[in-house]
Formats: C-alpha cells, structure tokens, sequence
C-alpha cells in the first residue's frame, strides 16, 4: 500500500478503536436508577441521593419537574425506574393508564402550602377567609404554579377558592410550570406574591413566608411515591426501600417536610 | 379531521397575540435596522467589528441566555428595568411589549443581515450619477438607495417576522407565560405538552404555526417579485 493509504487506514482504525473505548463505559452492568420526582423534592431528594451513594457505591439519576410533565413523560415511554408525585391526582392517572405498580406505591411526605413574598416586602397579610389578596397585589401578578396542572397551582386555586379570595385574583395570575419557576419570580421581584410550598420558601433565602393556608382550605398536600410498571431495575427497588427508610428522613424534615410512617397504605 | 381546526377561545388568543407581537416587533426593529445595516455596511469606524459582532450576537447564543440577559437588564429589578420602571411606570414583565421586546432582540440579527446584504450590493456609480445631477445624499439615499434595496428589506422584514413568530426561549424566560398577555403561539403549544391530554391542542395550533409561516413566505415572494419587476420596468 502506498503511504496516503496507510494513513487513511490507520486514522481509520483508531477512529473505530475511539468510538468503541468511547461507548464501551456507556454499557454498565446495571444502568443507574432514574428517579423522576417532583420540583420541590430538590433539596432533599439531592441530599438524600448524595447519601445513598455514599453508603451503597451505587448511582441515581433523579429529573425534576412538575408532576404533570412527569406523569406525561412516562406515559410517552420516558425509562423511569420511580416516579414520586406531588399529589395524589396525578399518581392515580399514572395507575389508571398502566403505567405504575400499584403494589409499590405508598404516600411518602406531606407539605404545607404558603404564600410568599420577596424578603424585602414591607406588607403583611392574614391568610383567613374573606382576605383580601387582590388589593395586597397593587396591581402585580401572583406567581402560582399552573392552576389546572401543576400541582402546587391547584391547591393554591382550591385554597384560593375556600378562602373567597379567586373571583379576585383570577385574573391577575402569573402562571409558571412548577412550582420552583413560581418562586423564582417571586424572588426575582417580578412578582409581588406567589404560592409556593413551604419546603420551598425555606430553602430560598430571599423570600419570606407571609401567610400559612390553613390546611382545611385544600386537599391534604401528600406526595406519594411508586415503582414504574416499565421497571426491572433491582437497584430501583433497593432505592425506593430506603427513600421509605428512617436513614432518609432527616433529609426531608430539614426542608420542612413531614414524613409520613413507613409503609402506609394509600389513602 | 373537521374539529381540528375548531380553535378554543384561549387558542385564538395565542394565534392574534402572536401576530401581534411579531409585527411589532418587526416594525420598531425595521427602522432601527434600516439604520445599522448602512453604517456597518458604509462606514468604517473604530470597534466595528465589535459593533457587527453585538448585533449578531442573539443569533448564536442560546435563546434562553438571551432572554436572560434581557431579563437582568429590563427586568423589574433589572438596570434598565428599574429606572424605567421608577421613573416612567413602564415594565415589561409579564406584559406583551416585553415578548415584542424578546421577539425583536431575536429577529435584529437576521433583519440586519439581509439588509446589509443588499445595500452592499448596491451599485455605487448609481448613487454618485445622482451626486454629480445635484442630488443631497438624503435625496439620493430615498429616490435611488431604497428603492434598490427594497427586495431586500423586505426580506430582512419576513426573516425577522418569522423570527419572532417562532421565538419560544428568551419569550418563556423573559416575560413567562401568561394567556392573553405573553403566551405567543410557541409558548401555548408548550403549555399543551406539559399536561396530559393536550395532544389535539397542540397538533391544532401547530398546524396554525406552520399555515401563518408559509403565508409570510408567500407573501414575502409576492412583494419581492412584485417590487423587482417595479424597479425594472420604470
């Protein structure tokens, strides 16, 4: 062979080699369990991975976002090993259409909701019925999560609506896709007041709490976790038990959840 | 097939707001962008390369870099934002002039482009024989530049209409997405991905997106042809 082609084909090789020593890491024994959890496990959930793989030497990839998007996701074939949700709602759809094991599911932790302002706000106002929230906004929006999806936007819309206050802000709202992009806009100033978790505002200095939602004013806050029917990851099943275990719970009761007893029934 | 084109109330919203802010967009980028396209394509100053790189700079960042960087500085708390906020009681969150303010930012570049384009390819020897009859540069630059370089304006118009009507990430990041106010055609199909069961919404609001863009297009050949074949035989 000429000189030229012997280049050619030796660039070519290691090319070939490349691409396979490139691959070759990205076929593991056992894939890394993905979580899809909602958007304001964040915090804890990011503590509790970082511990899990201290502990066991072993990976979880976790992808936050409301659960609605979550839920869709799923459906459309996305490979979640575990789904945990921010209400019951879209869990339940999840079973409906096939695509949980219902076996695994239990209800995990419980929230409340809050409305926050930017820390340098100078108002204060009484989350009661009657109260007027359209007046406090002088003009800006409230920063919900989406009313009829997400679900921190739809226990703020039934909280809303228990406390007289919706037929007045209805229209003032500044819709966002979860729950964590309401309060950014809240943080941001953008915004004068939103609905957010109170997991949420605690993990955000530079927003304050300006009022609790009673608690009989929405549906109980219940986040409730799964396995994936599509799942035969037993790294997820592994996982699932110790997100269920004491060793997770401070994690979650540093954000401001409260834990729900391990292994109890769905409601 | 026969509901598919029946829009929903909110769905229409999307589709008028969304002409809406493209055309306003387009046109306060028109005059703007008449103006730099001539001096980056006639003048020779100090740091233009620096000036054509800022006006070409939202074609190559990510959009969503884009709509933050608005954000940062027309934002309520922004640099620009806040003065005009304080002292002249215009925001731009969560109003439509600030996705025709995102929309606009996005589309410059390619008006720019086009134009500059056709100004370079003008024939200069044209310009100075109107010089030498005793034409001022302002006459010379209204009865014999623009109308040479109309084609190309025009194009510079669509490229950035089309721009905008499809500009979805300095938009959502920017401004969000409130129905009626910044929820353009992109942003609304988005939402209808998020929640399970809006499949038929967005096949309907896609199938409008891609009807307005070929009608822009049509319309932009129409005019180009219509202005060349003016021009040619006058």
């Amino acid at each position: 062979m000429n000189i030229n082609r012997r280049i050619s084909f030796g660039l070519l090789t290691a090319a070939v080699l490349g691409l396979g020593a490139g691959l070759g890491p990205a076929f593991p024994q056992t894939p890394a369990p993905l979580i899809f959890a909602a958007a304001s496990l964040k915090n804890a959930l990011d503590e509790i991975v970082a511990q899990w793989q201290r502990e066991s030497g072993k990976k979880v990839v976790v992808s936050y976002a409301a659960s609605n998007t979550l839920i869709r996701q799923i459906e459309q074939g996305a490979p979640a090993d575990i789904f945990i949700s921010a209400d019951l709602d879209w869990m339940d759809y999840g079973q409906q259409k096939g695509l949980i094991n219902g076996e695994t599911r239990s209800n995990l932790l419980n929230n409340r909701i809050v409305l926050v302002a930017p820390r340098d706000a100078t108002y204060t106002l009484k989350v009661a019925p009657g109260f007027d929230l359209a007046s406090a906004l002088k003009g800006g929006r409230l920063a919900m999560g989406n009313v009829d999806a997400v679900p921190a936007g739809k226990y703020g819309k039934a909280a809303l609506e228990k406390l007289g206050a919706w037929d007045g802000v209805k229209d003032k709202i500044a819709q966002a896709d979860n729950v964590r992009a309401a309060l950014a806009l809240v943080a941001r100033g953008e915004a004068p007041l939103g609905i957010v978790y109170q997991t949420d505002a605690a993990s955000d200095p530079t927003v304050k709490i300006v009022g609790t939602f009673p608690e009989d004013s929405h549906p109980p806050v219940t986040y409730p976790v799964a396995l994936t029917k599509a799942s035969t990851n037993p790294d997820a099943r592994a996982f699932l038990n110790y997100l269920r275990s004491p060793a997770a719970r401070p994690a979650f009761e540093r954000q401001g959840f409260t834990v729900l007893g391990p292994g109890s029934p769905r409601s | 097939m026969d509901g598919l084109l029946n829009l929903s109330p909110e769905e229409w919203t999307a589709v008028r707001l969304s002409v809406r802010v493209a055309t306003v967009a387009m046109l306060t980028s028109l005059p703007i962008g008449i103006a730099v396209a001539y001096v980056l394509a006639r003048c020779k100053f100090p740091g233009k390369t620096f000036v054509d790189g800022i006006v070409l700079l939202p074609l190559i960042l990510p959009p969503v870099v884009t709509g933050y960087l608005l954000l940062l500085t027309f934002g309520r708390r922004g640099l620009v934002g806040s003065f005009l906020a304080e002292h002249f009681g215009i925001v731009f969150s969560f109003r439509w002039t600030g996705a025709a303010l995102a929309c606009g930012v996005m589309g410059f570049p390619l008006m720019v482009r086009a134009i500059r384009l056709s100004i370079e390819a003008v024939d200069r020897r044209l310009e100075e024989a109107a010089g030498t009859l005793g034409a001022n540069p302002l006459w010379v630059f209204i009865f014999i530049t623009f109308p040479l370089i109309a084609p190309g304006i025009i194009a510079g118009m669509i490229l950035c209409f089309a721009k905008a009507m499809g500009e979805f990430g300095a938009t959502i990041t920017f401004v969000s997405n409130i129905p009626g106010e910044t929820q353009t055609l992109p942003s609304a199909i988005y939402t209808f991905t998020q929640v399970p069961g809006g499949e038929a919404g967005a096949l309907r609001l896609t199938l409008v997106s891609i009807a307005i863009s070929m009608g822009a297009l049509v319309v932009s050949e129409v005019m180009a042809r219509w202005v060349g074949r003016k021009m040619w035989t006058e």
